[in-house]
């Protein structure tokens, strides 16, 4: 089982023909993607590692039916490549550009949430089900890093992704699905809007988000889980802890400002909620392992 | 990027805003004549990044030339790096007004932030009286309604008359927001004159704040930042040839790749007793510029340089070749750990055994390596 996508998920690639396009392209097909077609405007009739080139979303939706896109387009493109994707009725769109400008990711997301479609991204890595198919780029064939199993991932950062990952694998678990909502202010899709599909999936036992200082949406999944609307064992690995206020470490969406979103807060709002925390990444195998021998579940734990 | 105060009110004033009368100066000659030619009492303010420059001694009311004169040179002389000095007529002040427009990322909109007591900072406002701060969320694509600019006119407490007079100024201020892609428009405090006989209140910017996002800055032309901007040489120069970088005062430099990543391992060195001297993003665009990153980091003087990425795109072989060029070429007298990993690792163990160096997979067995490498060493410099 897997949320998201699966191997029936046929995915468009938009910006197919750059050298990033065509790379993951060939890695989303090993992996068992559905990849029926790719946009780059004024390249029709060619392909790429054997998927058929359109110049808009709109002549490749006639031919196939669409029901994913991925982006590989710069960000000062991605509004227009986003709006394409969801004009043509395509409800998973993941885009992984970074630096989207911050006031066309307010009309990205207002745009997917009035067409009942969800963005992933930017400043993402995508979307995988390890095993079975990715729209994204994760470097799955390590397997040390990679695994197909039943946690469920969702994380805001790339680089700490395969960190994590690597030490779920360490602890004898895999992932059912992950999703990188990704690094930016304001992201397409956030953390507490994904749980729902965690929570019906028969494939995930427990869930793993890679937190990190700045914003709610940590504290907005703490909320969830109080009120009963997601209650399967979660770990929280929240990095960010020494981080001096008022410095941007790295991510835009990262800063500290005003006392809000500090990460001692959001290990208080997990812990009230039940969740177990990890503040160093080889501690999320350990606390899976805890958490799934015990039987131990959140609401047990109240 | 964060502007000066008389960059904000020229984008102010090109939409509309009254600002004062005012000139820039950049020594303390012209801040004498520009005072004597506006009239005294007149303000003469700093053109620095920092907030609470009234606190801090950064701006003052002077009533002579040879007061402008004075205080001018003696801020150029001091400590807080003053290149400009702007010089305004004072304003004959009734009231202060909070007037900003800035982002809500947690419900990815607009919004406008507004409190009829004005000149003191939002974050104070927000802790002692959160209960007057008016919020009005705006639609980015519908824009500013001027139903909505009239609703906050006459919360604010202006009557009919001084709401006609402040729609005009919040909808060039939302202009403002829109055309410079601002994180953060903020006028604090939006000065409201007195009424004399002949003429009614006027409403002018007292100050000018104006953030610029970062991702939007292709499109902002003349904002690129200065070294007012950065906490060091180091961090100016990174930062020109497009290289995240912040500045710390420990000894462990590290050329990391990711922000989370980044953040991770800021957290293990802390939690090993170690100290930072810089973080340099070594990920993203800038993987293949090793020697570049190694030869800032270098400028630091560390005692170690530590290198921890896990790339999917940033291919650790590409990263180890780099690494390894940059050691032949820069032959740093640090030790340096290497925890390299992602696309293309096991080529990666190679390159960097071939250099000399002892691969490591396992970020936190990096961390304490380097740390106690930090410890131990007596310091080397490059």
């Amino acid at each position: 089982m897997s949320i998201f996508i699966d191997r029936t998920t046929q995915v468009v690639i938009q910006g197919i023909t750059g050298a990033e396009g065509s790379f993951w392209t060939r890695h989303m097909k090993d992996l068992g993607t559905t990849v029926v077609a790719g946009v780059t405007p004024g390249k029709e009739g060619q392909s790429v590692e054997g998927v058929p080139v359109y110049h808009t979303v709109r002549r490749a939706a006639a031919d196939h039916a669409i029901d994913g896109a991925m982006l590989f387009v710069p960000p000062r493109f991605t509004k227009d490549a986003v709006y394409e994707a969801l004009d043509a009725g395509i409800t998973k769109i993941v885009t992984i550009a970074d630096g989207i400008p911050l006031h066309e990711a307010i009309q990205i997301r207002k745009a997917a949430l009035s067409c009942g479609a969800r963005v992933v991204g930017g400043n993402t890595s995508g979307v995988i089900s390890p095993g079975l198919a990715m729209m994204g780029m994760f470097p799955f064939w390590i397997d040390r890093v990679y695994k197909p199993g039943r946690i469920g991932v969702m994380t805001r950062s790339g680089s700490l992704t395969n960190e994590v990952t690597a030490m779920i694998v360490r602890g004898g678990f895999g992932v059912s699905t992950l999703i990188g909502v990704g690094g930016d202010p304001v992201p397409g899709t956030r953390f507490a809007e994904m749980l729902p599909d965690f929570e019906a999936d028969s494939g995930t036992d427990a869930v793993v988000i890679i937190g990190e200082l700045g914003g709610t949406m940590e504290e907005e999944v703490a909320e969830a889980m109080e009120a009963g609307r997601f209650t399967k064992p979660l770990v929280a690995f929240m990095g960010g802890r020494t981080a001096p206020t008022g410095k941007r470490m790295g991510h835009a969406g990262a800063i500290v400002s005003g006392g809000k979103g500090s990460v001692t807060d959001k290990i208080a709002a997990f812990e009230k909620a039940g969740a177990l925390v990890a503040d160093r990444p080889r501690l999320v195998g350990d606390l899976l392992q805890q958490l799934l021998s015990t039987g131990r579940t959140t609401t047990a734990s109240k | 990027m964060k502007l000066f105060e008389y960059q904000a009110k020229e984008a102010f004033a090109a939409e509309g805003i009254p600002i004062p009368r005012g000139l820039l100066c950049d020594t303390a000659d012209a801040v004498a004549s520009a005072a004597a030619g506006l009239g005294f009492p007149c303000v003469v303010k700093s053109q620095v990044l920092r907030g609470g420059r009234g606190k801090a001694g950064l701006i003052r009311l002077v009533r002579s030339e040879a007061e402008a004169r004075s205080y001018a040179a003696q801020l150029l002389a001091g400590p807080h790096e003053v290149k400009k000095i702007l010089v305004e007529v004072a304003v004959d002040i009734d009231r202060e007004i909070y007037l900003s427009i800035t982002v809500d990322p947690e419900a990815a909109t607009a919004l406008i932030l507004a409190c009829a007591d004005g000149g003191v900072e939002i974050e104070e406002l927000a802790r002692t009286t959160p209960e007057k701060i008016i919020r009005e969320k705006v639609d980015i694509d519908a824009g500013l309604l001027p139903y909505q600019a009239r609703n906050l006119g006459y919360t604010l407490g202006f009557d009919a008359e001084g709401t006609k007079r402040f729609v005009p100024i919040l909808e060039a201020l939302w202009r403002v927001f829109r055309k410079h892609d601002a994180e953060l428009a903020e006028i604090n405090p939006l000065f409201v004159t007195k009424a004399r006989e002949d003429k009614p209140a006027r409403i002018i910017a007292g100050d000018g704040k104006l953030s610029i996002d970062d991702n939007s800055q292709f499109r902002q032309p003349g904002t690129e930042p200065d070294r007012s901007h950065f906490d060091s040489d180091v961090a100016f120069e990174a930062a020109k040839e497009g290289i995240p970088y912040l500045q710390f005062d420990g000894d462990i430099s590290l050329m990391c790749a990711g922000a989370g990543l980044t953040t991770v391992v800021y957290d293990l060195v802390n939690y090993e007793g170690g100290s930072i001297a810089n973080y340099l993003e070594f990920g993203g665009p800038n993987y293949k510029k090793a020697v570049r990153a190694m030869e800032l980091c270098l400028k630091n003087e560390p005692k170690v340089i530590l290198i921890v990425t896990f790339g999917t795109i940033a291919r650790a072989d590409i990263m180890a070749d780099g690494i390894a060029e940059a050691i032949l070429k820069l032959k740093p007298r640090c030790p340096i750990v290497a925890c390299i990993r992602g696309t293309g690792e096991e080529k990666a163990v190679e390159t960097l055994k071939a250099a000399g160096l002892d691969p490591l997979f396992d970020t936190e067995e990096a961390v304490r390596r380097a740390v106690a490498l930090a410890k131990g060493s007596q310091g080397g410099k490059a």
